[in-house]
C-alpha cells in the first residue's frame, strides 16, 4: 500500500508505475445538504468507469476512485490538497456545486493538477484563464439565456402577447449557482427590450419564502423564472399555493425543477412547470447510433446498480466521465497533467455524440472561456403527468409545450387537461 | 396597501409562533440548567423524523404523533441530562459548549448515515391547506403551529406556577444555593427542566414536519434563529420566547417585503446586536 503510493508521488510516467490501477480523484458533496445529490452524481461517473474496466480498462489497468468530500467549499479545498499532497492524485474529477468547483479547482491549477468538471454550471469556474480545468457540461449564462428566449419565442406568442409587454420575475437562490444564471437572465431580458417586473434573491437555507411570494404577487408576472435548490425551491412552490400566487409559465433553471422530488412532492401540482437542463430524453434522431447504443447501456447498468433510472445530474457526471475515459485519457497515454491537457484540446465530438445530444470541443488557453466545452447546450422540458418531456429548442423536441400554467383553483378542481 | 400589511403581519406572526415553539425548550434549558443547548436542533430534527417515521409507516398523523412524541422525548432529554449533561455540569463553560456541539454532530452525522440526505416530508389534506378570509389567506399547519405555541406556553405557566416541582424549578432558576438549602433535589430537577425543554422541542418538530421537511442539517437553520429569540426575550422567559418569536417572525416579513428577501435574515441578527449592546437581559429577562 504504501509503495504504490510512494510509487505514484515519484514517478511521472505510469508506463513505469508497478501499480495496477488507474486512480481517478473524485470531490463531491459527499456528505451536508448537497449530499443527495452529489452522491448522485458520481454515480453516473462509477458507471463510466465501470464500463470502461468491464472492456479492460484503461492502459489495460482498473480505474479506481479516491474520493474527497466536499461538504462545503472550504473543506472541498483541503480534500482538495489531501487528494493531491497526500493521494497523489494527477486528476480530480469534481464537483456538482458552483461554489465548491470554483474554490477546489484554484488548488489544482496552482498544483498543475487537471480538474474536470462535470456538472457545476456557474460561468466563473472558466472565466479564469486556467490551463488545467475542463468542462463538459453547458455554462450558468445559457440557462438563464434560455429561459428568456423560450418566454420570448413561445410564450408569449402562445399567450398572445407583445414580448417587451410580457411581465417578467426572477427569482434565484444568492449562492454562485443562482446569481449567475439569475442575473444573466435578467441582463439578457433587459437587452431583449423586456420588462423585468421584479428581481428577488434569497438564501437557499431560508425557512420561509413568503416575502417572495408576496412581493411577487404585488407586480402580478406572467412568467417566472426561478433558480433554486431543493428545499426552498419545494418551500417556495408550496407558499405560493397557500398564497394563490398565479403565473402562466414557470421556468425553473436546473436543480429543484428537474429532479425527481418536484414530481414526488407534489403530483399533479408539479405539473407544467417547466425546466432547462442538459435533458436526457432529447429527440432521438439527434442521437447518432453509437450513441444510442452507450445511453441504453449507461441506463441498463444504472439501473441495475443503484435501483433506479439516472436522471439529468447523474447524466452529467456519466458524460463527464465518459468523454475522459473514452476519448481523452486514451490518448493522452498517461495519468500526466501535460499530456492529458494536450490530448483534451484535441476532442472533437460532433452534435449527437453525447447523450444529451451536444458535442464536445473545449475552447483553447486563449479563449475567454479556457476549457469550457463550447458545444455545451442544454434543452427546456416540461412536466407533464409527472414525467419530463423535452419541450424546445424546436429540433430536441419530443412533445409540445402547454402554456399557460393552470391557476391553483383550476387545479384543485381537477380543471387540467393534458392535450396533445 | 392595507390588505398587504394586514397579510404581513398574518405572516409573520404564523411565523414567529414557529420560532416561538423551537425557543420554548431552548430558554427554559438555557435558564434553568443554565446549559447553551448547542443540540437543540438536532433534537429538533428528530422529532421531524420521528413524526416522518409515525406518518410514512403507521400512517400516524403528524397532529396525533404530539401524544407520542411529548412522552418520548420527554424521557430522551432526562436520559441526555442524566447521562451528557450531568457529569460536566460543574465543569468549565467551554467544556459544556463542546459537549453539546459534540452531541449535535453526532446527532447530524448518525442521521445522514441511517436516514440519507433526502428530504423528508409529510403530505396530509392539510398541508397546503389556506384559510382564506376577506381577501386574507392564512396557513393552517402555521395556524396550528401558532395557537399550539401559545397552548404550551399557558400550560408551562400553569405548571411552573401551580405544581411543586414547577415550583422547585422556579426556585432552581433563581438561586441555586437556596434552592438546595430548602431541601430541592437539584439533580433531579435538572433532568425534569432538561427533560421538558426537550419534550418542548419534540412537540415543535411534529407541528413542523406538515410545514418543513426533514433533513440531517434541518436543525443548523432553526437553531440560530432560537437563539436570538431567546436573547431577545430574555433567557428563562417563556413569555419572553413567545413574544420574542412573534417579533423576529414580524421583523422578519416586514423587512423581506420591504427591504428584500435578500437582507431579511441580517435584520433580526442587527436587532440581536443592538439588543446585546442595549439591553442584554432581554425583553422580558430580570438584569
Amino acid at each position: 500500500m504504501l509503495a504504490t503510493l510512494l510509487v505514484f508521488l515519484l514517478c511521472f510516467s505510469p508506463a513505469v508505475i508497478a501499480a495496477e490501477k488507474v486512480k481517478i480523484g473524485a470531490l463531491f458533496p459527499f456528505s451536508g445538504p448537497l449530499a443527495l445529490l452529489g452522491q448522485e452524481t458520481f454515480n453516473g461517473a462509477v458507471i463510466a468507469a465501470d464500463m470502461v474496466n468491464e472492456k479492460g480498462g484503461l492502459w489495460g489497468k482498473k480505474i479506481e476512485w479516491v474520493k474527497g468530500d466536499g461538504v462545503d467549499p472550504k473543506k472541498a479545498m483541503t480534500e482538495c490538497e489531501r487528494l493531491i499532497s497526500v493521494e497523489g492524485m494527477k486528476l480530480i474529477f469534481g464537483t456538482y456545486s458552483s461554489s465548491r468547483s470554483y474554490a477546489a479547482s484554484e488548488v489544482t491549477e496552482r498544483n498543475k493538477v487537471i480538474y474536470w468538471e462535470e456538472g457545476a454550471i456557474a460561468d466563473p469556474i472558466t472565466e479564469r484563464g486556467f490551463k488545467y480545468l475542463f468542462r463538459t457540461c453547458p455554462r450558468a449564462s445559457q440557462f438563464g439565456i434560455m429561459a428568456v428566449d423560450f418566454a420570448k419565442e413561445v410564450v408569449a406568442p402562445k399567450l398572445g402577447i407583445d414580448p417587451k409587454q410580457m411581465k417578467i420575475a426572477i427569482m434565484f437562490e444568492d449562492s454562485l449557482y443562482g446569481t449567475t444564471v439569475g442575473s444573466n437572465a435578467a441582463q439578457h431580458a433587459l437587452k431583449q427590450g423586456m420588462k423585468v417586473v421584479v428581481t428577488d434573491s434569497y438564501s437557499h437555507k431560508t425557512v420561509d419564502l413568503s416575502p417572495v411570494v408576496m412581493r411577487f404577487k404585488a407586480q402580478e408576472p406572467d412568467v417566472i423564472i426561478a433558480t433554486s435548490y431543493l428545499e426552498d425551491g419545494l418551500l417556495f412552490w408550496r407558499q405560493a399555493k397557500e398564497a394563490n400566487l398565479n403565473v402562466k409559465a414557470f421556468i425553473g433553471t436546473g436543480a429543484c425543477h428537474g429532479m425527481p422530488d418536484w414530481a414526488k412532492t407534489f403530483a399533479e401540482e408539479a405539473d407544467y412547470i417547466f425546466n432547462i437542463d442538459p435533458a436526457i430524453g432529447i429527440n432521438p434522431d439527434v442521437l447518432s447510433p453509437k450513441t444510442k447504443a452507450v445511453l441504453k447501456e449507461f441506463q441498463d447498468k444504472f439501473n441495475k446498480k443503484f435501483g433506479h433510472i439516472p436522471a439529468t445530474h447523474a447524466s452529467l457526471g456519466f458524460v463527464g466521465a465518459q468523454v475522459l475515459f473514452e476519448e481523452v485519457l486514451p490518448k493522452a497515454g498517461k495519468l500526466d497533467p501535460e499530456a492529458i491537457r494536450e490530448a483534451a484540446l484535441t476532442v472533437d465530438i460532433p452534435k449527437g455524440g453525447t447523450i444529451f445530444g451536444f458535442g464536445v470541443k473545449f475552447a483553447p488557453p486563449v479563449h475567454p472561456a479556457a476549457g469550457q466545452n463550447l458545444l455545451a447546450q442544454p434543452a427546456l422540458m416540461q412536466w407533464q403527468k409527472q414525467e419530463m418531456w423535452v419541450v424546445y429548442p424546436a429540433e430536441f423536441g419530443v412533445k409540445k409545450p402547454l402554456i399557460p400554467l393552470p391557476t391553483w383553483e383550476q387545479r384543485a378542481k381537477g380543471e387540467t387537461s393534458f392535450i396533445q | 396597501m392595507i390588505a398587504t400589511l394586514m397579510q404581513l403581519i398574518i405572516n409573520g406572526l404564523l411565523l414567529g409562533g414557529i420560532y416561538a415553539l423551537i425557543s420554548i425548550g431552548l430558554t427554559l434549558i438555557f435558564g434553568v440548567v443554565e446549559i447553551i443547548n448547542f443540540a437543540h436542533g438536532e433534537f429538533l430534527m428528530l422529532s421531524m423524523y420521528a413524526s416522518f417515521w409515525l406518518f410514512q409507516l403507521y400512517g400516524v398523523d403528524p397532529y396525533l404523533s404530539l401524544f407520542m412524541v411529548i412522552p418520548a422525548f420527554f424521557v430522551i432529554g432526562w436520559a441526555t441530562q442524566r447521562i451528557i449533561i450531568q457529569p460536566i455540569i460543574h465543569a468549565p463553560p467551554l467544556n459544556q459548549i463542546f459537549a453539546t456541539v459534540g452531541v449535535s454532530l453526532v446527532l447530524q452525522n448518525a442521521a445522514l448515515f441511517f436516514w440519507k440526505a433526502d428530504y423528508r416530508t409529510v403530505r396530509t389534506v392539510y398541508s397546503t391547506l389556506s384559510l382564506k378570509t376577506g381577501g386574507l389567506m392564512i396557513s393552517f399547519p402555521r395556524l396550528v403551529a401558532f395557537v399550539l405555541a401559545l397552548g404550551i406556553v399557558a400550560a408551562l405557566l400553569i405548571f411552573l406556577k401551580r405544581t411543586y416541582t414547577g415550583k422547585a424549578i422556579r426556585a432552581l432558576a433563581q438561586e441555586k444555593r437556596a434552592a438546595m438549602l430548602m431541601g430541592i433535589d437539584i439533580y433531579r430537577i435538572y433532568k425534569v427542566a432538561f427533560g421538558i425543554g426537550i419534550a418542548c422541542v419534540g412537540a415543535a418538530g411534529a407541528i413542523l414536519i406538515p410545514i418543513y421537511y426533514a433533513f440531517p442539517t434541518v436543525g443548523g437553520l432553526f437553531v440560530l434563529i432560537a437563539f436570538v429569540v431567546v436573547i431577545l426575550g430574555g433567557y428563562n422567559s417563556l413569555v419572553g420566547a413567545l413574544i420574542g418569536g412573534l417579533i423576529i417572525g414580524v421583523v422578519e416579513a416586514f423587512s423581506g417585503f420591504f427591504l428584500s428577501p435578500h437582507l431579511k435574515e441580517a435584520v433580526y441578527f442587527v436587532i440581536f446586536i443592538l439588543i446585546l449592546l442595549l439591553r442584554p437581559a432581554g425583553l422580558f429577562g430580570r438584569a
